[in-house]
Order: structure tokens, then sequence, then C-alpha cells
């Protein structure tokens, strides 16, 4: 047998208990919004205040670190000064100076019956020199070494003849220009 | 408006009212609360993010600093700044240029000083005129110990000339004496420690040598500093009784 269903409420009772409903539904919506809210900003807070101890935390264990850097910048500065010298040192220490380069490459191309009177390097590495030569082929041989650039390092950019003169004894006697590279 | 009116108008428009007061208290917490704290919270981690690398390199600059031996620090920076002084050092100079002079078979006539200063790159230097006399065949031996001295040297000119006897020359060698001025900055407390090379401690070893080498063959004539009190106990005394 089918059950019979009446509903004897009012039309308007209906429809305040469905607006109420839905007002329930509403608060319920706002209540929870509000709360998690309330709850995202006590965490952000707590979040900033614990971030703010390990700030004061780590600022004050660097200060104690400063004070010991402090105290041992004496060994620092030494550290400084050690570095900055040893790499002055290195770039002159054993290194030959243009002047001495070119007495090295003079000594060890002269022929050996060639006798050297007088030798002057000055300051920017010219050479003038004066010799005793026993024969022409000594010079010759003398000024080919000093301008082969696979001798003479292309340390040697021109050698000149200043005068050449013939003894009565044979010798010659030569003065020679040396410009370096 | 009374207060029954206002009860009367919320009771009638809450299902509108109470979401707008939720809308704008969420809103208000949003704007004044969450986003400006998010934001702190943000900026402040990169802020502890870069103390704490701070924090570690100090600590880390601490520990290197503590490594180091302080006397053996101290007798190293000695080391080097006997090898380019801070100053002229006119006596190590003097007595170094003896030594060399006569420990390459040559002796001295004269060695003169020049009071100007010039500059080669970053380091200040004085002329030392060298006018010796030896043999023509020690001239590049002493060249080269000029060259590798324990004190900074360097030849700017060479005049030599031969006197009758072929083997002996007379030479005036020009000698640029090199100083420098020690460095202004040291570095301060967040400055890198520099760090020793190896091709460093081969040089500390190599200026050791030298000194040694300096020392044992010249005496204490040669680098050793001014005020040390070695030289002044081992001077030469005299007869203890000079009536004897």
């Amino acid at each position: 047998m089918a059950k019979i269903s009446i509903n004897l409420l009012p039309p308007e009772i209906i429809t305040k208990e469905l607006k109420k409903a839905n007002f329930y539904k509403i608060q319920f919506i706002g209540i929870t919004v509000i709360l998690i809210m309330v709850f995202l900003a006590s965490l952000t807070v707590a979040l900033r205040i614990l971030q703010s101890r390990s700030i004061t935390e780590v600022q004050a264990k660097i200060s104690e670190t400063q004070k010991q850097v402090t105290d041992l910048k004496d060994t620092q500065a030494a550290l400084f000064l050690l570095k900055d010298r040893l790499t002055l040192i290195d770039q002159y220490l054993g290194v030959s100076s243009n002047q001495s380069l070119m007495y090295r490459l003079i000594d060890k191309f002269l022929p050996a019956g060639v006798v050297i009177n007088g030798i002057s390097i000055n300051k920017t590495g010219e050479v003038t020199l004066t010799a005793l030569v026993p024969d022409s082929s000594s010079l010759d041989n003398f000024i080919e070494a000093l301008t082969t650039k696979d001798n003479n390092e292309g340390k040697i950019s021109m050698v000149g003849i200043e005068s050449l003169n013939r003894g009565r004894d044979g010798f010659y006697r030569v003065s020679l220009k040396i410009k370096p590279e | 408006m009374t207060k029954e009116d206002l009860i009367k108008f919320y009771s009638i428009h809450k299902a509108q009212i109470f979401p707008v007061i939720v809308a704008l208290s969420s809103l208000f917490l949003i704007i004044f609360v969450i986003y400006p704290q998010t934001a702190r919270l943000i900026s402040n981690q990169n802020a502890l993010g870069d103390l704490n690398r701070r924090s570690e390199f100090l600590e880390t600059k601490v520990v290197a600093l503590e490594s180091y031996d302080e006397g053996e620090l101290s007798n190293r920076v000695g080391l080097i700044l006997t090898t380019l002084p801070t100053d002229k050092d006119f006596g190590n100079v003097l007595g170094l240029l003896q030594q060399l002079t006569v420990q390459s078979g040559f002796s001295a006539n004269s060695i003169s000083f020049s009071n100007s200063a010039s500059k080669i790159a970053k380091l200040r230097n004085f002329e030392v005129k060298l006018d010796i006399r030896g043999s023509k065949a020690s001239l590049q031996t002493l060249l080269d110990n000029l060259e590798n001295s324990p004190r900074l040297v360097r030849i700017n000119s060479i005049d030599a000339l031969s006197r009758g006897d072929t083997e002996t020359i007379e030479s005036i060698l020009g000698v640029d004496a090199l100083y420098s001025e020690l460095p202004k900055d040291f570095g301060g407390i967040d400055s890198p420690l520099p760090e020793l090379s190896e091709k460093d401690n081969e040089l500390i070893s190599k200026l050791e040598q030298l000194k040694q080498a300096a020392f044992e063959q010249g005496g204490q004539t040669a680098l050793v500093p001014s005020t040390s009190s070695s030289s002044a106990v081992e001077s030469p005394r005299g007869k203890s009784n000079p009536f004897e």
C-alpha cells in the first residue's frame, strides 16, 4: 500500500526554513574562512618571532667571531704583507735585467781570439763595445752570431759598426753599437 | 536609528551582511597582517641566509688564522722584509754588495749611493754605483750573484774596461736597490685571507737558502738587522789586556 505524504505547513514557513538553512551554511563557511585567516595570521607572526630570534642569535655569534678576527689582526696583517711582498719578489728575484742579458749574449758569442777592451751597457740596454779582433773572419762570425735571430733570442735589433781600424800589428780595432729589441 | 531597528535590519539582510563582514575581516587580516608578515619573513629569510654565510666565513677565517704559527709567520715576514725592505736600508745593501763582490773574486774600489729614489713598476729604487776590479771571467758570476742575492737588486748599467792585462777589468756597475713601502690595506674583518700557494712556499724556501748561504759565506756583516744583538756579541773584542 502506497504511503501518502501530506505537508500541512504553510508555504511562508517553508520559505523561512529554507532561508534559515542557507544562512547556516553561509555562517559556517564564513566562520571557517575567518578561522583560517586568523590561523594564517598567527602562523606568520609566530614564524617572524622565531626568525627574529634566530637572526639575533646569528648576529651575536658574528659579533663574537668578529672579535676573534680582530684579536688575530696581526696574523692577518702578516699574511697580507707576506703575500704582497712575495708577489713583488717573485717578479724580480733571479730574473735577469736587459743589461745582464745583453752582457751574457755578447760573452756567449765572443770568438776565442777576440779581446774586449771596453764594454758599456747603458740603462736602455744599448751596448757600446770596443774590441781587438785578430782577423776579419772572427769579426764576421761575431757580428753574424749576434744578428742571427736564433742566437740572439730576439733580444738584439741592430748591430752597427761605429769604427773599424786595422793596426800595423794586423789586428782590427772595432767599435760596435748594439741596440736591444 | 535605534538598536531594535539595527537588529531588525540585520535579521532581514543577514544573508548578505554576514558574508560582507567575513570578506572585509579577511581582507583586513590579509592586508595588515598576513601579507606584510609573509613579505618580511621572505626578506628576512634571505638576510638570515647571508648572516649564516658570513658567520660560517668568519669562523673558517678564525680557524685558518689560528692555524698559523705566529713565530714562523714572524720569521717569514722578517725574511721577506730583508729581501724587500720598506726603506732604503743602506747598511744592508752596502754589506751585501761588499760580500758579493769579494765572493765573486772582485775587489771594490768604491761603492757610492745615490740619494734620489725612482720607481720600477710598483717598487721604489735607489742607484748604487759599484766601482770594482777583478777577473773578466768572474764578471758573469758577479752579475748572477747580484741577481740572485737575498736582497733584491737589479743591474741597470755595466761599464767595463780592460787594462793592459786582458784578464783584469775595471768595471762600474749601476745597481738598482729595490724597496717598497708597506701596503696600505691589510684587509678588513670580512676580507678573505690570502692563501700561500706552493709557489709562494717554494719562494720562501729559496729566500731562506739564499739568506743562509749569504750568512755562512759573509759572516755577520751582510743581511743582519742592525738591531740584532748577535753581531754585537760576536764582534771582535781585541786583547783582554792591551799592555801584555
